[in-house]
């Protein structure tokens, strides 16, 4: 009977300790010779990297933790902010950066040497309202049409529409010869919308976001227009409205398998494309134009490496953000993730598909407007993904999304 | 009976010596040192937490500094006009009383089946309860390709090969998107409530079957006369954790539909979840949070109350 009970005594003892366990402190080490890093790739995709930067720091260790993006991660970087266990470096992204930047958790990087091969669009992504550099964003990406060739062939097409309404033809034409055109999810923000508001940002000289943030404009004064050329693709009854239903993955299978001609894709798509039919003769383009303007690209810098204003070994941050500048670190590094590296002095091998988008991705031509917006991003983009929804259904007009948009954002000031 | 053993239990334990009673009490304390764990769980799990949401919901707390400000109960106020924190109240309540309804519908019926002998009966039970065993999650992301609007989606390719019909917009119309989740909810759990309904059918004395036989009552007069009473504690239960389980879902909607066609399937859950982790609204999210919870103690409290009251006239 008490050997019984000594051991349940042990079970329940067993069952606390994890909790206690549970209050360690990753990442709190003061070791000189130790480099924290909190990254949203997993331990493969950083692996090699890490290892290239311990063989050439001889005696500093890179003690690595990650968290899937986006939501896991940026609740897992808030606790350890809070409860001051953040790792020396982590990554900054558009859906944390006005959190890091405004509660100066992120050391100021404007005027480091490691910096200096970094674009301005990507910098610019990651400043701050005083000027200051808070991230080093070394990839870019642009999200466009891939094109399934072979049945554009088919249905007669040779060559890439380079207006919305030659592409709104070719849509018709694929879907006369009984080919399903297009397919994109509208489970977040649209990239030909995106794309058509990039065009209309650019020729306002980049101040659409800044007068709609400061009062002097409104949504409706920009968006109406592309949000009616965009819902011409349903109600012209070019494509199905069942595909606000989709998912993105939902969207690749149908393409892959060769049941839509062309679909909404960015560079991480294409490797899945090339894996699940390797014979598929593809193309990427940037989203045609509207009204006269030129075909853009949707897309953002991708998140940065920030150093954190409480790190460890900031010496040991620095030297880490160094090496990522070298060409060598980022051969390594766009091998690891495929994306296109922007740093000037390194020139990424990609996926030939992707050659007509390459060059305006790694000059900044691409525009998101969850990124643009300069307060209340994810409140905006959560109302502005269901007002999409219900467009699409037919159940809203262009000028009644716009105007939710300006009711959201005055909700939020 | 009972009472007469516990007077002589009180009345032989108050004569023992001493050392008897020490040995009783140092066995009770022992014994209650194995609450510990479970409590330390409690604490550290739930009213810690409980607590600090409750204060971070009078401030505005961004999540990222525990430099806050005393906010009052501006979050509350705004919780209660902001229409887009609300806009999941009305799919909430649809699925929790949607799915408790019908899985009490299909669980009870399986129950009374499955407690039959037939031929592979084990293999049949474990076959209704497989659906509780993944995590709602995968469930969700199979059943997206089920369910998916399109013509090559697997339910519509079944219904135009058999039918010739469709294709149907089972996630991207409003309303069906809404029956959809409720129906992929009944089809997770009702086989894990119907095991639930299972062990009572099993504890009711065959006894009254055979009177009741012997009588002449029809199956569905021992059904609704016999069964369906004794089962009234099994119901209880049921729909208690269906109901506040109800209240809290978050993954089934997100996985399907992530809360589309527009907010047709958005929960409170999700609008907690959004408001905090993503939009560094803490505050606001904890407001909310605070509010949600004290109505879904309500719900559960009146809950019980009718439950017992409805017990204690059937049994």
């Amino acid at each position: 009977m008490r050997k019984r009970r000594t051991l349940a005594a042990l079970a329940a003892v067993a069952l606390a300790v994890p909790l206690v366990a549970c209050g360690g402190t990753p990442g709190s080490g003061g070791d000189s010779k130790k480099l924290t890093f909190f990254s949203w790739d997993g331990e493969e995709t950083m692996k090699p990297l890490i290892a290239k930067f311990e063989q050439d720091n001889p005696g500093t260790k890179v003690e690595f933790s990650n968290a899937p993006p986006v939501a896991e991660y940026i609740s897992t970087l808030q606790s350890r902010i809070l409860s001051g266990t953040a790792a020396d470096v982590f990554v900054i992204a558009a859906e944390n950066k006005t959190n890091l930047i405004n509660g100066k958790h992120v050391v100021d990087l404007k005027d480091k040497p490691f910096l200096k091969n970094v674009p301005k669009f990507n910098q610019a992504t990651y400043s701050g309202p005083d000027g200051a550099v808070y991230g080093m964003s070394v990839a870019s990406w642009g999200a466009g049409i891939l094109y399934n060739k072979d049945l554009l062939a088919k249905a007669g097409a040779t060559t890439i529409p380079q207006t919305w309404d030659e592409f709104l033809a070719l849509c018709k034409k694929l879907k006369d010869a009984g080919v399903t055109p297009y397919l994109e999810s509208v489970q977040g923000m649209s990239t030909p919308l995106s794309a058509f508001l990039g065009a209309e940002s650019r020729a306002s000289g980049d101040t659409m976001d800044t007068k709609i943030f400061d009062g002097s404009a409104k949504f409706k004064d920009y968006w109406v227009e592309p949000l009616t050329q965009w819902s011409r693709l349903w109600t012209e009854g070019l494509v199905t409205r069942n595909v606000v239903g989709l998912t993105g993955d939902q969207v690749r299978t149908e393409f892959v398998t060769g049941k839509a001609a062309m679909m909404i894709a960015g560079p991480w798509d294409v490797p899945g494309v090339r894996k699940a039919a390797p014979k598929l003769n593809i193309e990427m383009a940037p989203i045609p134009g509207i009204s006269g303007g030129k075909p853009y690209l949707a897309g953002a810098a991708s998140p940065g490496y920030a150093i954190n204003a409480k790190a460890k070994n900031p010496e040991a941050a620095e030297k880490f953000l160094t090496f990522l500048d070298t060409p060598e670190a980022m051969a390594i590094y766009q091998k690891a993730t495929g994306a296109i590296t922007v740093t000037t002095d390194f020139q990424p091998t990609l996926d030939p598909a992707l050659t007509p988008i390459v060059k305006d991705v790694r000059a900044g031509n691409v525009y998101l407007p969850q990124i643009a917006w300069k307060r209340a991003e994810d409140i905006l983009n959560v109302e502005a993904t269901a007002q999409l929804q219900l467009l699409v259904q037919g159940k809203a007009t262009p000028e009644q999304v716009a105007n939710a948009l300006d009711t959201k954002l005055a909700s939020t000031s | 009976m009972a009472p007469a053993e516990t007077s002589t239990e009180v009345s032989a334990g108050a004569g023992r010596p001493p050392r008897i009673r020490w040995a009783r009490a140092r066995e009770t304390s022992a014994n209650q040192l194995f609450l510990v764990p479970v409590a330390l769980v409690f604490v550290v799990l739930l009213v810690v937490p409980l607590t600090q949401t409750f204060y971070w919901s009078f401030t505005d707390f961004t999540g990222y500094s525990a430099e806050v400000k005393f906010v009052g109960l501006s979050n509350y106020g705004k919780v209660l006009t902001d229409p887009s924190m609300l806009a999941g109240l009305g799919f909430t309540l649809a699925f929790t009383i949607g799915s408790a309804v019908l899985i009490t519908v299909v669980a009870i019926p399986l129950a009374v089946v499955l407690n039959k002998k037939f031929f592979a009966r084990n293999f049949v039970r474990s076959v209704f309860f497989f659906p509780a065993i993944p995590s709602i999650a995968i469930l969700g992301l199979v059943w997206g390709y089920i369910l998916s609007p399109l013509g090559s989606g697997v339910l519509n390719s079944v219904l135009e090969s058999l039918f010739h019909a469709g294709p149907y917009p089972w996630l991207s119309d409003a309303t069906l998107a809404r029956v959809s989740v409720i129906v992929v909810a009944v089809w997770g759990g009702a086989g894990w409530h119907a095991m639930l309904y299972l062990a009572y059918l099993q504890s009711i004395p065959s006894d009254y079957y055979e009177v009741a036989t012997i009588d002449g009552a029809s199956a569905r007069q021992q059904f609704f006369h016999i069964t369906l009473p004794l089962l009234t504690p099994a119901i209880v239960i049921s729909n208690f954790l269906l109901m506040t389980g109800g209240l809290k879902v978050y993954d089934l909607p997100y996985t399907l539909t992530k809360g589309g066609p527009g907010f047709a399937t958005y929960t409170i859950t999700q609008s907690i979840i959004t408001s905090g982790v993503a939009q560094g609204r803490y505050g606001l999210a904890s407001a909310l949070a605070v509010l949600f919870t004290i109505a879904v103690g309500i719900v559960a409290v009146a809950q019980l109350w009718v439950s017992r009251r409805i017990e204690r006239r059937v049994l």
